[in-house]
C-alpha cells in the first residue's frame, strides 16, 4: 500500500494545483504540504518497525528493495529541503527578480509536484520497461520547470533539454527492448527481481548491445560526458531551486536506472560493464577539468561540477564500490543542493550570473558568499566533506595509473572552482554590485543551505571517525 | 500471416526513403502518419489467427497505438505547424539526393550487418531488424540534417517509430502497462514540444533551430545577462 501511496499523493498534489489554477499562497501550502507529507510517509515506510508496512499492491511492478529505499529517502529529503526554500524564495524573486514574463505559477506548482512523484516512481518500479517510462516522464516534467522567465535563453536551454534528452532516453528503451530479446530464454519479461535470479541464463551478446544503449541512454539524462550538452544550458538558465532539484534529484534517478541494468549483468558480462563506466567517468572528469577552469557563468561551473560528480560515481559503481558510491551520492545531493540555493541568491542579489562582474561579495552579502565559499570547498572534497572520505577510499581502491588520474583532475577542478570563488567573493566589490534591498531580500535565504550543509558536516565527521577508528 | 507482416515492413522502409526526399512540411506529416498506421496494424498482422483469437488487452493496445500515432500525433504537428507559421519549405541542411542517398547507404548497412552478424529466432520476420534499425537512422538523420525545430519532432516521432517496429517485430511482450506508457510519455513529449514550438516562434520569429545558440561557454560579449 505504501509505495502506491507515496506515488499517487505528489501526483494528486499536481493535479489539485493544476486543476483550481491555485494562486500563489495557496499554492505554495499545497507544495509544502504534499512533501511534508511525503517525508513522514517516507519516514514511515523506511525506519518504522510495522512489519509489512513497504508490502506493495503489485510487487511486479512497483516495490521497494534495500537499493530503491537509499535513493528514495536522498530524494525526498531533498525535495523538501528545496520546497522550504522555495516558499521563502518566491516572493523575493517575484518582487526583485528578472524583468519580463514567468511561467504561470499554477503551471510550475504543479509541474514540481509531479516530478516529485515521477521521481519516486523512477525509484520504486520493479520493472524495467515502467523505469523507463518513469524517467521518460521525470524529463517531460522537469521542462516546463526551465521556463520559469520565459525568455529566449530559457526556451533554447528547454528545448535542447527535451529533444537531446528525449532521443537519448529513446536509444535506453531501444536497450530496453534489446534486454527483453537477451533475456528472452528466461520468460522474465523485464521483471527485476526475476532477471535478477536469473542473469546467468541472458544471452550475453544481446545484453553487451543493450548495456551500451541504455548505458549512452540513461547517460544521456545522467549527465555523462559526452552525452552532457544540454545539462550546463538546462542548469544555468533553471531558477536556483530547479537546478537544485535537476541536479540533487533528478541526475540520480539516471544513475538507478544504469545501476539497476547493471546489476543483471550476466557473469561473463561483468568486467566489459565495469570498464565501460569507468571509461565514461574518466571522460565526464576530463570534461568538467576543461570547462571548469576559467568558466565565466557561475551556474554554468556548478552544473559542469555535476558532471564531474556524476562520472565520480559512474567510476564508483564501476569499480564495485556501490556501498561508498552511495555515500557519495548523499554528500552530492546535499551539497550540490546548497549550491545551486546559494547561487540562485547570489543571482538574485546581483542579477548577473557573470564571475568577472562580480566580486567584495564577502563584503555585500556576507552570509550567501561564506555559505558559497564553503559550499564550494565541501564540493571539491575538502574535509570534512563526505565527499573526501568517499573519495579517498575510491583513490585507495583504484589502480595506480586510474588514481593517479582522478587525483591530478580533481586537483585541476579544484584550482578552477577556487579560483572562481576568490574571484566572486574577495577582493574589491565588482561591477555587479547588489543594490542593498535586493541584497537584504537575499540574505534572508540562509536557512535551508545551512542546515544541508551541517548535515553534510556531520556524515562528514562521522565517516572520517569510523575510517580513523579503522586504521587504528 | 508471414507474408503480410514482411509486406508492411517493406513499406516501413519505402517511408523513410520518400521522408529522406520529402521537401514539404505537410508531406513528411503525412508519411509520419502513414508510418503510424503500419505501426499500428502490424500486430494484427503478425498475430497467428489459426491458434486463437487474442486477449482484449491486445485489441486495446493496437486501438491506441492507432488513435496515438497514426491520427492525435500527426494532427498535433500539422497544429503547431499552422500555429506556428511555418514556412512550408524544409530547408534542408544536406541537400535531398545526398540524402537519398546516405539513408540508402545505412540501409544496405543494416541489411549487410543483420544477415551477417544476427542470428535471429526462426519466428521473426527477417526484414524486421533491418527495417526498424533503417528506421531509426533515418529519425537521427532527420534530426541531424533539417535545419527547423518542427522537422526535429518529426525526427524523434521517426526514430521512436523505428524502436516499436524493433519491439514489435522481435514479438516482445513487456505488458500493458508499459505499452500505454511509453504511448502516453510520446504523446506528451510532442504536446509539449508543440507548445515549445509556439513560444521560440513568437519569441524568435522563426522556428530555425541553427538560431538556437544563444547557449555556450565562450560567452563573452554575446550579450549574456
Amino acid at each position: 500500500m505504501m509505495p502506491l501511496l507515496l506515488i499517487a499523493l505528489p501526483l494528486a498534489g499536481a493535479v489539485v494545483c493544476f486543476v483550481l489554477k491555485l494562486a500563489e499562497k495557496p499554492a505554495r501550502v499545497c507544495l509544502l504540504g504534499v512533501s511534508a507529507l511525503e517525508t513522514l510517509l517516507a519516514a514511515l515506510m523506511l525506519f518504522s518497525p510495522i512489519a509489512g508496512i513497504r508490502h506493495s499492491i503489485c510487487p511486479d511492478w512497483i516495490g521497494c528493495d534495500s537499493v530503491s529505499a537509499l535513493f528514495l529517502w536522498v530524494t525526498i529529503l531533498l525535495f523538501f529541503l528545496v520546497s522550504l526554500h522555495l516558499c521563502a524564495w518566491l516572493p523575493a524573486e517575484l518582487h526583485f527578480g528578472e524583468e519580463g514574463e514567468t511561467q504561470k505559477l499554477h503551471i510550475f506548482f504543479s509541474c514540481l509536484c509531479a516530478f516529485l512523484g515521477t521521481m519516486v516512481l523512477v525509484m520504486l518500479s520493479r520493472n524495467f520497461g515502467l523505469l523507463w517510462v518513469a524517467v521518460e516522464a521525470t524529463t517531460l516534467v522537469s521542462a516546463p520547470l526551465i521556463l520559469f522567465h520565459r525568455g529566449r535563453r530559457s526556451l533554447e536551454a528547454m528545448w535542447k533539454y527535451l529533444l537531446i534528452c528525449s532521443v537519448g532516453i529513446g536509444l535506453a528503451l531501444f536497450g530496453t527492448m534489446l534486454l527483453a530479446v537477451a533475456s528472452r530464454a528466461t520468460h522474465a519479461e523485464l521483471d527485476m527481481a526475476k532477471l535478477l535470479n536469473c542473469r546467468d541464463a541472458i544471452d550475453p551478446a544481446w545484453y553487451r548491445a543493450a548495456f551500451i544503449l541504455i548505458l549512452a541512454g540513461y547517460g544521456t539524462k545522467m549527465g555523462l560526458a559526452p552525452f552532457h550538452t544540454w545539462l550546463p544550458d538546462a542548469h544555468s538558465e533553471a531558477p536556483g531551486v530547479v537546478s537544485a532539484l535537476l541536479s540533487g534529484a533528478l541526475l540520480n534517478c539516471s544513475l538507478l536506472g544504469i545501476v539497476r541494468v547493471a546489476s543483471v549483468a550476466p557473469g561473463a558480462e561483468v568486467k566489459i560493464v565495469s570498464h565501460l563506466l569507468i571509461l565514461l567517468g574518466i571522460v565526464s572528469l576530463v570534461v568538467a577539468a576543461i570547462f571548469i577552469v576559467r568558466q565565466r557563468d557561475f551556474k554554468r561551473m556548478l552544473a559542469y561540477s555535476s558532471v564531474e560528480h556524476m562520472g565520480l560515481l559512474a567510476i564508483f559503481v564501476g569499480a564495485g564500490a556501490f556501498k561508498l558510491g552511495i555515500i557519495h551520492l548523499f554528500g552530492h545531493s546535499l551539497i550540490k543542493m546548497a549550491l545551486f540555493l546559494v547561487a540562485g541568491n547570489i543571482l538574485l542579489g546581483c542579477g548577473t550570473r557573470q564571475i568577472p562582474l562580480l566580486g567584495g561579495l564577502l563584503k555585500d552579502m556576507p552570509r550567501n558568499a561564506r555559505l558559497w565559499i564553503a559550499g564550494i570547498l565541501f564540493a571539491c572534497g575538502v574535509p570534512p566533506s563526505p565527499l573526501f572520505v568517499t573519495e579517498f577510499a575510491l583513490i585507495c581502491r583504484l589502480n595506480i595509473a586510474l588514481s593517479a588520474t582522478v587525483v591530478a583532475l580533481l586537483f585541476i577542478i579544484f584550482a578552477g572552482m577556487t579560483y572562481a570563488t576568490l574571484k566572486m567573493t574577495a577582493g574589491p566589490s565588482g561591477e555587479a554590485t547588489p543594490p542593498s534591498e535586493r541584497a537584504a531580500a537575499a540574505e534572508k535565504l540562509w536557512y535551508v543551505p545551512l542546515a544541508a550543509l551541517m548535515l553534510c558536516t556531520m556524515i562528514g565527521i562521522f565517516y572520517l571517525y569510523l575510517i580513523a577508528g579503522g586504521a587504528r | 500471416m508471414t507474408a503480410l507482416t514482411e509486406i508492411l515492413l517493406a513499406l516501413l522502409l519505402v517511408t523513410d526513403l520518400s521522408l529522406a526526399v520529402a521537401s514539404r512540411l505537410l508531406h513528411s506529416i503525412k508519411i509520419v502518419a502513414l508510418q503510424g498506421w503500419i505501426i499500428g496494424l502490424f500486430p494484427l498482422a503478425a498475430w497467428c489467427w489459426r491458434d486463437g483469437m487474442p486477449r482484449v488487452s491486445f485489441y486495446l493496445i493496437v486501438a491506441v497505438t492507432l488513435l496515438v500515432k497514426a491520427i492525435l500525433l500527426p494532427a498535433m504537428l500539422r497544429r503547431a505547424m499552422y500555429k506556428a507559421e511555418v514556412k512550408r519549405e524544409l530547408e534542408p541542411l544536406v541537400g535531398y539526393s545526398l540524402s537519398c542517398v546516405i539513408v540508402l547507404a545505412a540501409m544496405g548497412m543494416a541489411f549487410w550487418f543483420c544477415r551477417y552478424h544476427i542470428a535471429l529466432p526462426n519466428e521473426v520476420p527477417a526484414l524486421c531488424l533491418p527495417a526498424a534499425l533503417s528506421t531509426i537512422f533515418t529519425g537521427l538523420f532527420i534530426i541531424i540534417a533539417r535545419r527547423k525545430a518542427i522537422t526535429q519532432v518529426i525526427g524523434f516521432l521517426i526514430f521512436e517509430n523505428g524502436i516499436t517496429a524493433f519491439g514489435l517485430g522481435m514479438m516482445l511482450e513487456y505488458g500493458i502497462l508499459v505499452e500505454l506508457g511509453i504511448l502516453l510519455d510520446v504523446f506528451v513529449l510532442v504536446f509539449i514540444m508543440g507548445i515549445a514550438l509556439f513560444h521560440i516562434n513568437r519569441e524568435f520569429a522563426h522556428i530555425d533551430a541553427d538560431q538556437l545558440h544563444f547557449l555556450r561557454d565562450d560567452e563573452k560579449e554575446r550579450g549574456a545577462k
